[in-house]
């Protein structure tokens, strides 16, 4: 799922502080269940906007609602009439949701009330980790099932390198050193030997060096079909 | 929301969630209950010191709570699944202890109301059913006469159960509180003597035949015409009007029950020095309820188990003694009643004086020129399905029909009949109309739940010494007083008032499953929290990060919402800080609300159900201060509380820093009436603490 996280009420206010009409605005799917912008948080975030523009002496309402995703829009069409009677939409979904919904909104800005931070794992309650990068072009199989994408500090395709500590990484001794897992645990799974291959070098055009991507799944999209075929005639003529 | 004052509701009352009951199952106490008592909702409002709210609940199925508070046998309390950890709530001494409480409250609440319907009912006999079906009635706008034969109302409660059980004023709360909503009694009325009972139903649109058993069967044995043998109900009728009937130094009771038990108590009060009783059942065996016969033996009456009466022996025409024989057995292979005798051994039970308590029978001759069928022992024949007689309109409850029971049965039986009466007035079908009377229940607490439960004794109840109570009528046993109380309702699990997950929010998260500590959610495509293992803390609603659970005893929004009215207006020239203090209502006490005056309080059930959001919303509307004041280390009902609202209190103060009001305007203390630590001074050095900071300037 998509990991984000709050940001500061100081960034927040200073984004939204020339708003008389703000929605905040909760998505209850991946960063609800991180606990940083479902509706829960996003009531929370109202709640403090107030208390910032009580403070400043500033005139605002603010309000607050959800829905279950930012990311399609059957699930926050419903709420667009209402949504578009505010002045400022902060969005507490993932960036995706923010462009999403901002391309749908008109003339109404909408803002990120979270910093979208990784694709990542409920480790333990209360802690995500980062997991995977969405390269595009995934190598999860010659690697142990461990991504050096996402989980080393340098992406190397071939490590360890020189930078790492017992088990750790140089940038921080709370780092994981990628490598060191990988040979770890392909030695648990009996094909170390694999890594005395030399991988190639990435082909990066599948990940963001390509440019925007899109996934376009045929059999599902929607396709403008002749009205004969559309009608409900049962094959009679 | 609660406020510091014990205020009183507005309207019928219906505690939160009650809707929402109705389609899970019950917790057991309440489906124990003939009248489906609401018992977790009212002993969870005397928890948080709303006395009031809580006589509403009981009240609003039973118009006997008064009498059901002192008398009855409680079911729900042999129901309670805290039997599975200790002992069981003391549920009826709570009903007791809110009654007492809302003594003021009630009679203010009495009013006349209007009879919006132009039909009347009559109801003969004034006991528990009586006067529930009255009550009823009354409240749906119809016109209702009870017809009494004796000078005062209530049936056997007033004719039969002698005062040092059921105190007369106790009794006369409930009647007066059904006479004020218009019912008329004509008292001293004796159906079949001083009104036909065919001119009854020429008078009314309806009759409700609810005249109970009021008359006590005898025996078949030599020698017991005559004097120095009594009968029981006229025994304990004269006993209840002031009489003092004859009865010497020694006294037998005959029989084993709870009429029994209150016929030889009584004989006791009266001066008798020798009460003894027999009966032929063993101890395990007798049919009155343990605690009555633990009573009756502490007051020195002594029982004669497996005996049986053969013969009253005389002398001189005076009553010497009870011949009795040996008890083979009580009941058949097939567990009826069907005692058989070893004739060869018998003995004799010296005594001057016998009354007879083998069972109850009414009096049906007063149907004697009436179409209303009996069947050929003399008993109404109806259709439980409508609990109608043979004849239209004519309609009957309590014990003349179900046989020997409790007061609350009555109570259930009456509600019954005048739905069916209603129904019935209004052309409508009443078979398959009248609630089912078995209700689903929450299943027995899993051993592994019990096991994390704390043993927790419950509150004594005192009961005035043995040598003091048999010398007087007085009342015997001693209502708690509020410290009693409020620990005694902290001890409920509050079984079918805890979560529930709205699945339409819920977004599988796993989130509560990780917090509960009792294991009661299980997600797979969404939580579902098993109600036999969900102890009710709350402690799951504020993680939910899509607010998708809610309690079902307590609206998890009630305290944002209310916040602002319970904050008030902020006095820019205040002295003192205004303290918003959430109190878990279990250890921590709620006793000396408004104490004091900058303290806004807000009782919780645990302080597990605060949240976030509720601590920041104190704040929005104006507060200088928060604290969350828990129970003291070892005192929590429940587990893994203080860790979870430490974090949340430690996220509030991160939040505050961030908004520069300061994170230490917020805090989680803890606090016990028991030990001398009163939340109240909790506040009061909190307040303190606050003046030292300084009053916020900035005000939404």
């Amino acid at each position: 799922m998509i990991v984000g996280s709050q940001k500061p009420i100081d960034e927040i206010w200073n984004m939204v502080k020339d708003f008389k009409k703000i929605l905040v605005f909760g998505c209850n799917t991946c960063v609800a269940i991180c606990h940083a912008g479902g509706e829960k948080e996003a009531e929370t975030i109202a709640s403090l906007i107030r208390m910032r523009a009580a403070q400043e002496g500033k005139v605002m309402e603010v309000n607050h609602m959800g829905v279950m995703r930012h990311c399609e829009p059957e699930y926050f069409d419903p709420v667009m009439d209402e949504v578009k009677k505010y002045d400022l939409v902060l969005s507490t979904a993932c960036g995706v949701g923010v462009n999403f919904l901002s391309d749908r909104t008109g003339t109404i800005p909408v803002y990120p009330g979270i910093n979208t931070s990784f694709y990542g794992a409920v480790e333990s309650p209360g802690i995500f980790v980062e997991l995977c990068a969405g390269c595009g072009d995934c190598i999860l199989h010659l690697t142990g099932g461990i991504c050096p994408i996402a989980r080393c500090s340098k992406t190397l395709m071939n490590g360890p390198c020189g930078g790492t500590n017992k088990g750790k990484c140089e940038i921080s001794e709370n780092v994981d050193c990628a490598w060191y897992l990988i040979v770890e645990r392909m030695k648990q799974l009996g094909t170390l030997d694999k890594l005395s291959e030399v991988l190639p070098p990435r082909n990066w055009s599948s990940a963001r060096d390509g440019g925007p991507r899109r996934v376009s799944v045929e059999h599902i999209r929607e396709y403008e079909e002749k009205e004969s075929q559309n009608s409900e005639t049962g094959g009679k003529k | 929301m609660v406020t510091s004052e014990n205020k009183a509701p507005a309207g019928p009352y219906r505690p939160h969630g009650a809707d929402i009951k109705e389609t899970r199952p019950y917790s057991p106490c309440r489906a124990a209950c003939p009248a489906h008592t609401d018992v977790q909702a009212y002993v969870g409002l005397i928890a948080q010191g709303r006395y009031n709210e809580a006589f509403e609940v009981i009240r609003s199925v039973n118009p006997i709570s008064s009498v059901c508070s002192v008398i009855c046998h409680h079911p729900c309390e042999q129901a309670c699944r805290r039997c599975a950890v200790d002992e069981p709530l003391a549920v009826r001494h709570l009903k007791r202890f809110a009654v007492e409480q809302s003594k003021e409250y009630r009679r203010s609440k009495r009013k006349l109301l209007p009879k919006t319907r132009n039909r009347s009912i009559a109801i003969i006999g004034s006991g528990p059913s009586g006067l529930t079906t009255a009550n009823d009635l009354a409240e749906l706008g119809y016109g209702v006469t009870i017809y009494e034969r004796h000078p005062v109302l209530g049936g056997m409660l007033s004719s039969a159960i002698p005062s040092y059980r059921l105190p007369r004023e106790m009794l006369q709360e409930d009647i007066d509180d059904v006479l004020a909503k218009g019912v008329e009694a004509k008292t001293n009325c004796d159906i079949g003597t001083d009104i036909m009972f065919n001119d009854l139903m020429k008078k009314h649109d309806a009759v409700l035949i609810a005249v109970g058993l009021s008359q006590s069967r005898s025996l078949n044995i030599s020698g017991v015409e005559g004097p120095g043998v009594l009968l029981a109900i006229p025994f304990l009728t004269d006993v209840a009007f002031g009489k003092k009937p004859e009865l010497g130094n020694k006294t037998l009771v005959i029989g084993g029950g709870n009429v029994a038990i209150d016929v030889a108590r009584a004989a006791l009060r009266l001066g008798v020095k020798n009460v003894s009783m027999v009966c032929l059942e063993s101890a395990e065996e007798m049919p009155a309820w343990k605690w009555e016969v633990d009573e009756a033996l502490e007051e020195g009456i002594t029982i004669s188990h497996r005996r049986g009466p053969k013969a009253v022996q005389r002398k001189d025409g005076r009553v010497q003694g009870l011949e009795v024989v040996k008890v083979r057995s009580v009941f058949d292979e097939n567990g009826r009643f069907n005692p058989s005798f070893d004739n060869e051994q018998t003995s004799m039970l010296e005594a001057d004086s016998i009354i007879i308590t083998i069972g109850q029978m009414t009096n049906m001759s007063f149907l004697k020129d009436s179409p209303v069928k009996t069947d050929e022992r003399g008993r109404i024949e109806w259709n439980t399905a409508t609990h109608m007689s043979s004849v239209n309109g004519v309609f009957v409850s309590g014990e003349v029909v179900t046989g020997p029971g409790s007061a609350i049965a009555a109570v259930s039986s009456g509600h019954r009949a005048a739905l069916a009466i209603h129904l019935y007035l209004q052309g409508e079908p009443i078979e398959g109309a009248l609630p089912p009377q078995e209700k689903e229940k929450i299943a027995q607490l899993p051993a592994d739940v019990a096991e994390k439960i704390g043993k927790e004794p419950r509150q004594k109840i005192i009961h005035l010494a043995p040598e003091v109570r048999c010398d007087t009528f007085t009342h015997f046993e001693i209502g708690y007083d509020e410290q009693e109380a409020l620990i005694e309702a902290g001890r409920c699990r509050g079984c079918g008032g805890g979560a529930v997950v709205d699945t339409k929010k819920c977004m599988a998260c796993l989130t509560c499953q990780r917090v509960c500590p009792y294991g009661a959610p299980v997600v797979t495509a969404a939580s579902e929290i098993r109600p036999e293992y969900c102890q009710a803390c709350g402690l799951c609603a504020p993680e939910c990060p899509g607010q998708a659970i809610s309690m079902v005893s307590y609206d998890v929004r009630e305290i944002r919402n209310s916040m602002p009215s319970v904050v008030g207006a902020v006095d820019a020239m205040r002295q003192e800080p205004v303290i918003v203090a959430f109190l878990c209502t279990h250890h921590a006490g709620v006793q000396g609300f408004g104490v004091l005056r900058n303290v806004r309080t807000l009782p919780v059930h645990c302080t597990s159900r605060i949240d976030i959001l509720d601590m920041l919303k104190a704040f929005e509307c104006g507060a200088d201060g928060v604290a969350v004041v828990r129970c003291s280390d070892g005192t929590c009902k429940y587990r893994g509380i203080s860790t979870r609202v430490n974090a949340r209190v430690n996220r509030v103060k991160e939040l505050l820093e961030m908004l520069k009001i300061g994170k230490d305007r917020i805090e989680l203390l803890s606090s016990s009436s028991a030990n001398g630590n009163p939340w109240s001074a909790v506040c009061a050095d909190f307040t303190e603490r606050i003046k030292q900071i300084g009053l916020r300037t900035v005000r939404p």
